[in-house]
């Protein structure tokens, strides 16, 4: 690597009268101070905005290192919501609101913990809460996947889907709050992302065919408001639960 | 004192990982010896906060660990480097100390210079603005190092810091360490009897969750005089007797 690349080399001094410093400098303070400048990194706008928002720089870093918000992810997010407009505007079944749930509590099983964020047992010794690192990571994760399905939604809307947009958005939006909830806590206690991942799949999954076996109609679950309140009833007991699991007890018992 | 530990113990389900650990220590270089299982790692994890003792009274820097606010003062007096250290390979190595400065809760203002202090510290000046995924075993080591000490930690916690580092570099090390201990209280958990004698100023060694000797390297180094025990070294046949002693 040359000098310029690592921004070090520049200050080596050529052999001669000039490059001797005289006594009263100090090289290696006078070095530091250059590093510092040459090694700083500038937060982008994102980051920027964020730190003013949650009034912590290190909270909004850690938002942004996010493992379910990388570029890949939001992709992989964007192109199973798109397929699911295509599919409602095709088909009049509301698959965007079925498919989103399990999309979203996916995100949030891998916003946080141990095997998904590299430094996680480091992260657990900062002065920024582990908790709070967790809780905007996952307002975060969910707040982004809330807007692709209102996308999404408004896509398959357009389109010529039936239903009111009301129904609609809050047929899904209401279920995937339960079913992230619900991701959110088994991926805490058990500590394991997969664990998240599958009971929120697994919930999701026996809801939907709870509700064709109820009914004769998968899409029930999505459809019917009756379900709103228990829906918002189960997600406050799993945030609850996820809440309960980081708390770190006194040191005596 | 910036360590006070009383009759901690920690569980995990059926396995009792630390039984009864009793501890007071100020300023200087600890190390904590002991065989593989022997329950370091998990005390240094109860000394870092991020889990907490099943029973047992605790106080770090002159604070409770248990409490939010004395936990987070805490937090940002402390410098910890995990057996096992993930890293971000797309950030750079200034890039990973400044991540960590930031979630230390440093003052902005002064984290460039702190990271730029703590790189040079370890030696990584050159590699300062390179991936950390290129770098080797050895290098991300003393990323981790780097890590732990940008805060200036007044309780610095290293478990098996110099796993991968070369000769030279773990002399360098022992160097830093003693540097470190003259300000901060330095716990450094290590199986490499070598690094306590070289480093230490005081020494625990532990076994099955208890500390079975606490005492200065001499005083290891005496225990092992006369009694046979294996070693090449001096402070290992004082290692062994105080384990076979323990055992027996």
């Amino acid at each position: 690597m040359s000098g310029a690349e690592n921004g070090r080399g520049d200050l080596t001094f050529p052999r001669g009268t000039w490059g001797v410093a005289p006594a009263d400098v100090d090289l290696s303070r006078v070095w530091l101070g250059v590093a510092a400048e040459v090694w700083a990194r500038q937060p982008g706008w994102l980051e920027r905005l964020a730190g003013r928002a949650l009034r912590s720089p290190g909270l909004a870093r850690a938002l942004l290192t996010t493992p379910s918000l990388l570029l890949g992810w939001v992709i992989a997010t964007v192109a199973v919501l798109g397929a699911g407009a295509a599919a409602t505007s095709w088909t009049g079944t509301p698959w965007v609101a079925l498919c989103a749930p399990a999309v979203a509590g996916a995100g949030i099983a891998y916003a946080y913990g141990p095997g998904i964020d590299p430094a996680w047992e480091l992260s657990c010794s900062m002065a920024v809460s582990d908790r709070m690192v967790l809780l905007v990571r996952a307002l975060a994760v969910f707040g982004l996947d809330a807007v692709l399905g209102l996308a999404a939604s408004a896509v398959a809307l357009a389109a010529g889907s039936s239903g009111s947009a009301v129904t609609v958005t809050f047929g899904w939006l209401v279920p995937m709050t339960a079913v992230c909830a619900l991701a959110l806590a088994a991926a805490t206690v058990a500590r394991s992302a997969m664990v998240g991942l599958a009971a929120g799949l697994a919930a999701w999954t026996i809801t939907v065919l709870s509700g064709q076996s109820a009914s004769g109609r998968f899409t029930v679950v999505v459809t019917d408001s009756a379900l709103i309140l228990p829906y918002l009833a189960f997600a406050a007991a799993c945030t609850a639960v996820a809440w309960y699991a980081t708390l770190i007890p006194r040191g005596t018992s | 004192m910036n360590v006070e530990i009383t009759g901690v113990t920690r569980r995990f389900g059926r396995n009792q990982a630390v039984a009864g650990v009793d501890l007071e220590t100020g300023p200087g270089v600890f190390g904590l010896l002991g065989p593989n299982g022997a329950g370091k790692t998990t005390l240094l994890r109860m000394m870092a906060t991020v889990i907490s003792p099943s029973s047992g009274r605790m106080r770090l820097l002159g604070r409770d660990p248990g409490g939010y606010g004395p936990r987070r003062e805490i937090r940002r007096r402390l410098g910890y480097l995990p057996q096992s250290l993930g890293y971000y390979p797309g950030f750079t190595v200034a890039e990973f100390v400044e991540y960590f400065a930031l979630l230390k809760e440093m003052p902005p203002a002064r984290i460039p210079g702190a990271v730029a202090a703590a790189v040079e510290r370890v030696d990584l000046g050159r590699k300062a603005r390179v991936k950390l995924r290129t770098l080797s075993g050895g290098m991300l080591r003393r990323v981790g190092i780097a890590q732990a000490i940008v805060n200036e930690p007044e309780l610095l916690l290293l478990d098996e810091p110099t796993a991968g580092l070369d000769p030279e570099q773990r002399v360098a090390f022992r160097a830093l360490l003693r540097d470190l201990g003259q300000r901060a209280t330095v716990i450094v958990s290590t199986h490499l009897v070598e690094d306590v004698g070289a480093a230490c100023t005081e020494v625990a060694l532990m076994d099955a969750g208890k500390i079975v000797f606490h005492g200065t390297p001499a005083e290891l180094t005496a225990r092992g005089e006369g009694h046979g025990a294996a070693g090449d070294a001096p402070l290992e046949r004082g290692y062994s007797a105080v384990l076979a002693e323990a055992r027996s």
